[in-house]
């Protein structure tokens, strides 16, 4: 007895809506929580390697936490746990109806189960990228801040020209490795009631059984979102330095300017300067 | 290019320890405006560190170094830095920034750190590639050029800052043998125009014909200081002897 497959059951009428739905809020949540992740994750990487302790240690202790216990524990304690310590009125105004806070394909933004999710993957990939630009500073060899220091540049202009571009370009694999995860892990978000492609994919089998057709398309939905921004991710890519020509970006300059503008300073310096 | 300006460097009972380690051990060095100063000695001795502690790359112990009469040892923050961008330094690693092109490492801190608009950043560059020979790989990355090439254009960088005091920590010690002339010749036309120089190198024929004083060290502690004939004619110092016969015919020394 053979195995039949009846896709019309997943493809056609209200599932197709549920993953159309799905496919939506899986892409609405990816790309708010990497915004928030890009923001925090700065903000992370300034702490941790400030020269103050003060610095240093709330970030420490915020990394090792983070990075250490289940992400479907973390979403559940943001959703269940901290969700609830609001003040009410809050919690109130949060659960409403607002009707411009709807994205295309009627996905609100404004609820419990995304503000959740996006927080809890934002501050989770958050630690990773950090640490991951962080080890990449470290790759930079010792020599490239006493050129810096002896030609008289300041901490912060060492960081920002001659360090981190250099580091973006170490840590850029992992670092968009993080991106991907992130993707892939808002999949948990299903714990929490967020209806993202996999709540979808389970609806569906509970609807008409339809389980291994279901998730035969949620898989290949995840597929096709990692590729795809895996192809986008390579477009901000700083080229290799042997291989750069001029009159390319400048190496790092996307992601820097995502840096500064996370930190309200000026990039005006991002424009290729050939002569 | 206007006159150059240059520096008086006066050591006073320096001294430095990495932790137990006694690096320098009471240096006692006057180096006046305009001179070329050849630094030598075995590994170790502490002749690095002698000129690291100058713009401090590397941190006093005790002591203090003095610049045209002013007093270093306390200078920090915007101070500092104002001192280390008036001091060019040329590294024994080149450590030019493989993410910018030559042209890009010398403009970098010119608009940053002295505040040149960039068309006066970039033309000031290129007279300075084209000082050193390199004005036709003004776009190249470091890692597309030759050790001798990085080398140069370094020194274009760190001339740049038009400095009154120039560092050069084993310029040629990282090259191919083919390489080291050409850097040299660079130093060459650099040591005639009248800034004050200290050169770490065991370039003998460099020291022989454009030092006005060699400095021999050993141990952390000066044991010659002279100019080059009689430091080359008349070595007083047996360890000095034994340092420079070595360098001369290091088979031979080996085998004694």
């Amino acid at each position: 007895m053979g195995i039949s497959f009846d896709w019309a059951g997943v493809l056609t009428g209200e599932p197709a809506q549920w993953l159309l739905t799905g496919i939506l809020t899986t892409a609405y949540v990816t790309l708010a929580a990497s915004l928030l992740a890009s923001i925090l994750a700065v903000l992370v990487l300034g702490l941790r390697i400030s020269p103050a302790r003060a610095g240093r240690w709330p970030a420490m202790t915020i990394i090792e936490l983070f990075r250490n216990t289940p992400l479907i524990v973390q979403l559940m304690f943001w959703y269940f746990a901290a969700f609830g310590l609001l003040p009410l009125s809050w919690r109130l105004w949060i659960g409403n109806d607002h009707a411009w806070a709807r994205l295309p394909g009627g996905i609100g933004i404004i609820s419990p189960e995304f503000l959740a999710a996006t927080w809890g993957l934002g501050l989770f990939s958050a630690v990773f990228i950090a640490e991951e630009i962080r080890a990449g500073l470290l790759a930079v060899p010792v020599g490239q801040r006493e050129a810096a220091l002896s030609q008289g540049f300041g901490p912060w202009a060492i960081l920002r020209h001659v360090l981190l571009p250099q580091a973006l370009r170490n840590a850029w694999q992992p670092v968009v490795g993080q991106y991907l995860n992130l993707m892939k892990l808002s999949s948990l978000a299903t714990a929490i009631g967020l209806g993202e492609i996999t709540y979808q994919v389970r609806q569906i089998e509970s609807y008409n059984s339809h389980a291994l057709e279901a998730f035969a398309v949620g898989t290949a939905l995840y597929l096709i979102f990692g590729l795809v921004l895996a192809q986008v991710l390579s477009r901000f890519e700083p080229s290799q330095i042997a291989k750069r020509k001029p009159g390319t970006v400048k190496a790092g300059t996307v992601a820097l300017a995502m840096v500064d503008a996370a930190k309200g300073i000026d990039c005006s310096q991002g424009a290729d300067r050939g002569a | 290019m206007s006159a150059i300006k240059s520096s008086m460097i006066e050591y006073r009972h320096v001294h430095k320890w990495y932790g137990d380690l006694h690096v320098l051990r009471g240096i006692d060095l006057t180096i006046g405006r305009g001179e070329v100063v050849v630094i030598c000695g075995p590994s170790g001795s502490g002749k690095s560190t002698l000129i690291r502690l100058i713009n401090r790359l590397d941190d006093l112990s005790q002591g203090d170094i003095l610049i045209d009469g002013r007093s270093t040892a306390g200078l920090k923050g915007r101070g500092l830095r104002q001192l280390r961008a008036g001091i060019g330094f040329v590294f024994q690693q080149f450590n030019l920034y493989p993410h910018l092109t030559a042209q890009e490492n010398i403009t970098l801190a010119l608009r940053r750190v002295v505040g040149l608009a960039e068309p006066m950043a970039v033309q000031r560059a290129n007279e300075l590639l084209d000082r050193v020979g390199m004005s036709d790989k003004r776009d190249s990355y470091p890692g597309q050029l030759s050790g001798g090439q990085q080398q140069r254009v370094a020194i274009a960088r760190a001339i740049a800052m038009q400095p009154q005091i120039l560092l050069f920590d084993e310029p040629t010690s990282a090259l191919d043998p083919e390489m080291i002339g050409e850097v040299l010749a660079v130093m060459r036309e650099i040591a005639k125009t009248g800034i004050t120089m200290l050169v770490v190198t065991h370039e003998m024929g460099f020291a022989r014909e454009l030092a006005d004083r060699i400095v021999f060290m050993d141990e952390g502690i000066i044991l010659e200081d002279a100019p080059p004939t009689e430091f080359f004619l008349d070595t007083r110092h047996p360890r000095a002897q034994h340092f420079l016969r070595q360098l001369l015919s290091p088979l031979h020394t080996a085998s004694e």
